[in-house]
């Protein structure tokens, strides 16, 4: 029976990998992407992030901008003076965002999605490798192409801060059948021009890799906060239920032995 | 004091059978002593129906059956209702719970034969109560109108128009409307909170009253009734009340552990129990590229796209259930439980779960020519299982069955 069942657990592997496209486009397999819904200040500056960078074309339109004052331990002085901008908005008030839809669809010929969910939606993974890989494409109205969502009809807002990345081709080391490098006689790596990495050209961008890459870390974080706002309350919570229904069974069973030697 | 509520007591109970109730279904209700870990899955689904039932209730108070305002409302209940999210989760996670335990409630009954002499109308009530579930669980599907409950609609409602003759008309009348719309959204609420619930709850009773009639199997599928002292109480039987109801709390303390996990850990169980596609309010003019069904359905739904012509689709979808309503006749083994079958069972049994496990799995992928022919393969072994079953049972050898438990 175990044979059984693991044969069909392979086959079933083999199957699902060898069929599905991959989950982030051109790009393969999305980078990992793991959450930390308390680390307040991350999710602060990815808050801060996406009202500048994202808020004037995406909504949030599920979310309040007070629960996420609260959530996210901002004031709400700053977060009325600094975040919320617009006209007599309220804590109450849905982060509708600020532009309209019949607008936003002569512009860019589709209405920007609105973005409460879309880290449910598509994943963070996936959401973390799109916002990275960006590359100029001068073919495309934007100049911009995407390897996760080829064709998407949006401009790499965050290009100034993480500069000019392109396509590029790079020699890479060629892979023998058996899983080795394949070398030549003197021992020397042979080689091969291999296309479609992404790379940075140097001082285009106002940000190292490594602050853009964290920028893009907190603006994801945030996005996932976002999706969920009561998950760090519900991973918390559930602890304590597990807990209880531990004791709860340990109690029950206890009692049923005892009952089972009237009759055992 | 004491008189007086014993008086109070006396004075209902004369006109209320309490005693004799309670002393009938629980204190003196004889059940098999000796029964196994699948003997817990009807109590667990008398559980979370329960459950369903509260949480469905309390989420009433937030949902709005409208076009506009399903798919925002379901965010309302998960972000501005306070403990919104765990009411929720509880539901989303009780339904696909509620089918497990079913699911292995129903394979018991398989196994062990719960369907043989006298429990015939015990499964038909199960069966019942199953097909109602399912249209139960469908409706429910809708409600939120996120992406994929709206396309799932509208294969389900397609399915109907598909039978010869009044299938237009019929698609018409369900959906209300000529297209998913509002008025479809309104009239499945009505069905999932109050017509389907209503006879769910009334074929449970009788599910349970046609049980404590006859009394529960066992593994060995042993006759308990043989064997009674002076009284008429079975010598291998214990009360239900509070021997087996002990037995069931443990079964409860070990299910709230895992209901908790994916409830608080994996509510969306990788998008088996909450579809990702759904995080997306419906689009009419945007058809997704893959549709598939919650797991529950998944094999039928693999059976349905292993038939190339529609109407012929659903005629093998409604028989793979309709012809679960008959194993009582199709059954010819003196032996009702597995173990004192023959080995013809056994091997059916093992590709009826192989080919169940597998459909399952195909129903939830996108199709390619592979498992097109696949779901062609499972289908063939799922009915061979049934229809040849008069067959295997009676030409196989079947151990004796002993006399005691």
């Amino acid at each position: 029976m175990k044979k059984l069942l693991l044969i069909c657990f392979l086959f079933f592997m083999l199957d699902a990998f060898g069929l599905e496209s991959a989950p982030c486009g051109d790009y393969g397999d999305c980078k990992k992407f793991s959450p930390q819904l308390n680390n307040l200040e991350s999710l602060q500056l990815g808050a801060s992030t996406f009202i500048n960078y994202c808020y004037g074309c995406h909504s949030l339109k599920y979310s309040r901008w007070g629960r996420v004052a609260t959530d996210l331990d901002i004031p709400e002085e700053i977060l009325l003076s600094h975040l919320a901008f617009g006209e007599g908005i309220k804590p109450g008030d849905k982060m509708t965002g600020s532009m309209s839809s019949v607008n936003s669809e002569t512009w860019f010929g589709i209405a920007p999605p609105d973005l409460t969910l879309v880290s449910k939606l598509h994943g963070s993974d996936w959401v973390f490798t799109y916002l990275k890989t960006f590359y100029e494409d001068s073919s495309k109205p934007y100049g911009v192409n995407n390897m996760v969502y080829p064709g998407a009809a949006m401009p790499n807002v965050l290009a100034s801060m993480q500069g000019k990345q392109v396509l590029s081709c790079k020699d890479v080391p060629i892979i023998a059948d058996n899983g080795g490098v394949k070398r030549d006689e003197e021992g020397n790596d042979i080689t091969e021009e291999k296309c479609g990495y992404l790379k940075i050209l140097p001082n285009t961008g106002t940000l190292s890799e490594e602050e853009f890459d964290e920028l893009i870390y907190n603006l994801v974080n945030f996005l996932t906060y976002v999706s969920e706002p009561s998950r760090a309350d519900r991973e918390r919570i559930g602890w304590y239920v597990i807990f209880f229904f531990i004791i709860f069974t340990a109690f029950s069973y206890l009692l049923f032995r005892e009952y089972q030697k009237d009759y055992d | 004091m004491t008189d007086k509520s014993s008086g109070l007591f006396n004075w209902i109970n004369t006109r209320l059978p309490i005693v004799n109730t309670f002393e009938r279904h629980l204190s003196k209700h004889p059940v098999p002593k000796k029964v196994n870990f699948w003997y817990m899955f009807g109590a667990l689904a008398t559980v979370v129906l329960i459950l369903q039932v509260v949480t469905g209730i309390w989420l009433m108070f937030g949902y709005e059956s409208t076009e506009e305002g399903a798919f925002a409302s379901i965010e309302y209940i998960m972000r501005d209702i306070e403990g919104g999210w765990i009411i929720r989760y509880m539901h989303t996670t009780g339904a696909s719970m509620l089918f497990a335990v079913v699911y292995l409630h129903m394979f018991r009954g398989l196994l062990y034969g719960s369907y043989h002499k006298p429990r015939e109308l015990v499964w038909i009530f199960g069966m019942a109560i199953y097909f109602v579930m399912m249209a139960e669980g469908f409706l429910g599907y809708v409600l939120p109108y996120g992406q994929m409950s709206y396309w799932g609609a509208q294969v389900i409602i397609s399915l109907f128009g598909a039978i010869p003759y009044i299938g237009e008309s019929l698609e018409l009348w369900i959906r209300g409307d000529y297209y998913i719309s509002g008025a479809t959204i309104s009239r499945f609420f009505a069905l999932h909170v109050v017509a389907l619930p209503l006879i769910l709850i009334a074929l449970v009773f009788i599910h349970l009253i046609a049980l404590h009639e006859v009394g529960a199997g066992n593994p060995e599928g042993v006759d308990i009734e043989k064997y009674v002292d002076e009284d008429g109480v079975p010598l291998d039987s214990v009360p239900f009340f509070p021997y087996k109801v002990l037995n069931a709390l443990v079964a409860i303390g070990i299910f709230g552990i895992v209901f908790s996990l994916i409830m608080f850990f994996f509510p969306e169980a990788g998008g088996y129990f909450i579809e990702l596609a759904n995080f997306e309010e419906a689009n009419p003019l945007n058809t997704p590229e893959h549709i598939a069904p919650v797991w529950y359905y998944s094999p039928y739904y693999a059976m349905l796209r292993a038939v190339p012509d529609k109407f012929g689709g659903l005629i093998v979808m409604s028989s793979a259930i309709a012809i679960l309503f008959v194993m009582p006749w199709l059954d010819r083994s003196k032996a009702a439980s597995i173990r004192y079958k023959g080995v013809l069972s056994k091997i059916a049994m093992i590709l009826f779960v192989f080919s169940w496990i597998l459909l399952t799995w195909l129903g939830t992928v996108p199709v390619t020519e592979l498992r097109k022919t696949l779901s062609i393969i499972g289908t063939i072994i799922y009915f061979a299982f049934f229809l040849l079953m008069p067959i295997y049972t009676s030409i196989e050898k079947s151990k004796p069955v002993p006399e005691r438990l």
